[in-house]
């Protein structure tokens, strides 16, 4: 089975929800719609307080080519623009929007076999970012610099515990090819890869299933072949994803297009259909909500701006949970307490019982070497945590700091428990600071 | 409500040091009990006298650097075990309980804590500890100490090149073979121990082989490097005595080598931490091992090791990994 030099096995938790449906989450009595959900500058809102919007109208526009279109998630009235404090600790300005219960639709108008430049042009319409958790606007991605031949879809979800792009995946195998033949379409290219880890076995079956079948023979010469994908964290990180279906090496400090390749995730994939086919813009999202420490794991349907607690209290509630995260157990965020705001690149919300995670005290490192076995980028995490200890900034570089994207197998394994990514990232931020 | 706050990632491995270290612990143990089986009871006493000492002396180094008693107990990961139950494995059976403290002394205090303790040591405790005892308690072990050929550390090496020494253990000893001497034992008896003369943990190597098979099962140590130490070695040990092959088998079941191989060359403080800095090392100690054995005609196999030690540091400074993508100036061009 394809993959990548390195990584480990790491237990994936996902039984909890692996076979629970999407369920759509409610209307609920506020939502705080972030403008700064997307890699780059934050949106501009155009809208004033006291405004009716209707159900995915423009409320904030990209500024700037590296920024993303916001809309809103219900139709409603705007109650206040302003700068609220998030439980990651940092502050993002957000539109506060009450819904006022049903009304019309604000979508676009849907597209009818459209060009590469209307496909283009819609998704940065749409707002539509990738939603793996990067969050770089899917737009600018599809015009490369370098000449494109392959595009490579995400359905690796490799963090332990979420299933999003599983059951997405699993319930809209024919709207998601559609998407992936559409960017395609947009990209001009006719070599498509779909990477799904070999642990979602259904999801690989239901994508084999439907191709060849409806959307091919419309489509014509584009030609998606689904890739099970060794079980190994981090499978789904777009150099190791790269690499493990087409072979070629992203070069370091280099994006994907450097070698003809342009990676979506399959929730991106979806997004392009809906935005398509049927005009709607980014405006919500499938989550994983799991976990210990929440009474009911499902996975939601849920719109940008959503109060997490409003979630949790759908879920049922909070059970003796000790750690929260956004994201997964591995690259996630943790928040000091609920007052979080869902945006469109959030896949998962975890609420973790004690005996879940490892509470971590580090050790001497015994130069065990496991962290450079494991590291998929082949660099070697204890000389850079060593040199950065010592105030070596030039040195933690040499060992690879700077390649670094902090999936966290190094620290994994490490079996002196030591700080490895916290180190990286010093190292990243001394290093910037020219120190 | 409160919630634990705290930077990626928020899973660990089940691994820990001490977890590792006990693994190594379980282990040894095949061969400290094939040792006891062998030479008795005073094997015993002189392995549970190690044991503590190594234990006693990393304590009360804490204690000396006013480490609380209860952190230092608290900090205890079974190094100083594995460190105390090889030193007892490297001793003969019938050495002085001194000649025993000594020498888990210098390991532990000087070898390891003065450089700064679990992880920090530049060469393996143990080996130093070996060669420690054999340079300074050389009499009280036999008078090992022999004029033809400059310092013996294990064997009397009864040979042709060493007639006259003086003989203390009176068995026929393997390494024998490889100097030109015949004996009768046959590679079963090497595998097994019996009427095999040696320290304590080195005699038996079918127990220590099992023991290194458990640590790769547990994924503790990687197959690959005994194996290529053992190549290595037993490819110039054959060239160097005009291709006599016969001499493989002994040249591995011979001394310390099994025990060094699988247990004292493999300490992660002390071996590369890259795979291909790995191989650097295991083929280096390999040849080392050959060429001294065969220049110095006697076991060599902790000097060698002491030696590739110490030239750790330079394989990591220079045997560094190419990160991935990374382009190199040939193939930018």
């Amino acid at each position: 089975m394809k993959s990548f030099r390195g990584g480990t096995h790491i237990p994936d938790n996902k039984q909890q929800t692996a076979n629970i449906p999407i369920e759509i989450m409610p209307v609920v009595p506020d939502y705080y719609v972030s403008l700064a959900q997307h890699i780059g500058k934050p949106a501009e809102p155009i809208v004033e307080v006291g405004q009716l919007v209707k159900e995915g109208e423009l409320i904030a526009k990209a500024s700037g080519f590296v920024s993303a279109n916001i809309h809103s998630p219900v139709c409603g009235t705007i109650v206040d623009i302003g700068p609220y404090k998030n439980a990651t600790g940092a502050t993002t300005t957000c539109i506060h929007i009450k819904p006022t219960g049903e009304g019309t639709l604000g979508y676009y108008e849907p597209l009818n076999d459209p060009t590469a430049e209307q496909i283009v042009a819609r998704i940065a319409e749409a707002g539509i970012v990738g939603m793996g958790g990067a969050g770089f606007p899917t737009a600018v991605k599809l015009q490369p610099k370098d000449k494109v031949d392959t595009l490579v879809i995400n359905g690796v979800e490799c963090e332990p515990y979420l299933n999003c792009d599983n059951r997405l995946m699993l319930e809209k195998p024919v709207e998601l090819l559609k998407g992936i033949r559409l960017i395609a379409k947009a990209l001009g290219v006719s070599r498509i890869y779909v990477g799904i880890e070999a642990n979602k076995p259904q999801a690989i079956q239901t994508l084999l299933a439907q191709d060849g079948t409806a959307p091919k023979a419309t489509e014509g010469s584009t030609d998606i072949v689904v890739v099970p994908l060794k079980t190994k964290y981090p499978q789904g990180a777009e150099k190791t994803l790269i690499y493990a279906t087409t072979k070629r090496k992203v070069p370091a400090g280099g994006l994907p297009s450097a070698v003809g390749v342009v990676v979506c995730n399959v929730a991106t994939a979806y997004a392009v259909y809906q935005a398509v086919t049927l005009g709607k813009p980014l405006y919500e999202r499938v989550m994983t909500v799991s976990g210990n420490g929440i009474k009911k794991p499902q996975n939601l349907l849920v719109r940008m701006g959503t109060p997490l607690k409003d979630i949790v209290t759908f879920c049922a509630g909070l059970d003796n949970c000790d750690k929260l995260l956004m994201g997964g157990p591995m690259m996630g965020k943790t928040l000091v307490d609920l007052s979080y705001n869902l945006t469109k690149t959030d896949s998962g919300f975890l609420a973790l019982h004690e005996d879940e995670y490892v509470s971590v005290l580090p050790t001497a490192c015994i130069h065990c070497g496991r962290c450079v076995d494991v590291c998929p980028m082949h660099l070697e995490p204890l000389y850079i945590d060593f040199y950065i200890q010592v105030n070596d900034t030039a040195t933690a570089v040499k060992y690879g700091a700077l390649d670094c994207f902090e999936c966290g197998t190094c620290a994994f394994v490490c079996p002196a428990r030591r700080p490895l990514v916290q180190s990286v990232r010093l190292t990243k931020q001394r290093h910037r600071e020219g120190k | 409500m409160k919630y634990k706050f705290s930077s990626s990632p928020h899973l660990r491995g089940n691994d820990t040091t001490k977890r590792i270290m006990l693994d190594v612990c379980l282990a040894l143990l095949p061969a400290c009990i094939a040792g006891c089986l062998l030479f008795g009871w005073k094997a015993l006493i002189l392995l549970a006298i190690c044991v503590a000492t190594s234990f006693a002396s990393e304590i009360i180094y804490k204690l000396c650097s006013k480490v609380s008693l209860k952190k230092a107990l608290a900090e205890f990961d079974f190094t100083s075990i594995v460190t105390g139950l090889l030193v007892g494995m490297n001793l003969y059976a019938d050495s002085p309980w001194y000649v025993a403290v000594l020498t888990c002394v210098f390991a532990i205090v000087v070898v390891k804590m003065l450089f700064g303790g679990t992880g920090k040591n530049v060469v393996n405790p143990a080996i130093a500890g070996r060669i420690f005892a054999f340079i300074s308690f050389g009499a009280a072990l036999g008078g090992t100490f022999n004029s033809n050929m400059g310092f013996d550390d294990v064997y009397h090496v009864q040979g042709p090149t060493s007639v006259g020494a003086t003989v203390h253990h009176v068995t026929a000893t393997p390494l024998q073979y490889l100097f030109g001497a015949t004996s009768e034992l046959s590679n079963w008896d090497l595998l097994f121990g019996t009427g095999v003369n040696g320290t304590i943990g080195e005699v038996c190597k079918l127990a220590l082989i099992i023991g290194g098979l458990y640590l790769v099962l547990r994924n503790v140590i990687n197959w690959r490097w005994p194996v290529i130490y053992t190549a290595s070695m037993v490819v110039l040990t054959v060239c160097l005595n005009k291709f006599n092959f016969d001499l493989a088998i002994p040249s591995i079941l011979s001394g310390g080598f099994v025990l060094g191989a699988i247990f004292m060359a493999t300490d992660y403080v002390t071996t590369p931490a890259t795979k291909a800095g790995n191989y650097v090392y295991f083929v280096f100690l390999g040849l080392l091992t050959a060429l001294l054995r065969h220049l110095t005609q006697s076991e060599s196999v902790s000097f060698a090791i002491l030696l590739g030690n110490l030239i750790v540091p330079l394989i990591d400074s220079f045997v560094i990994n190419k990160p991935f993508g990374k382009v190199t100036a040939k193939e930018g061009k």
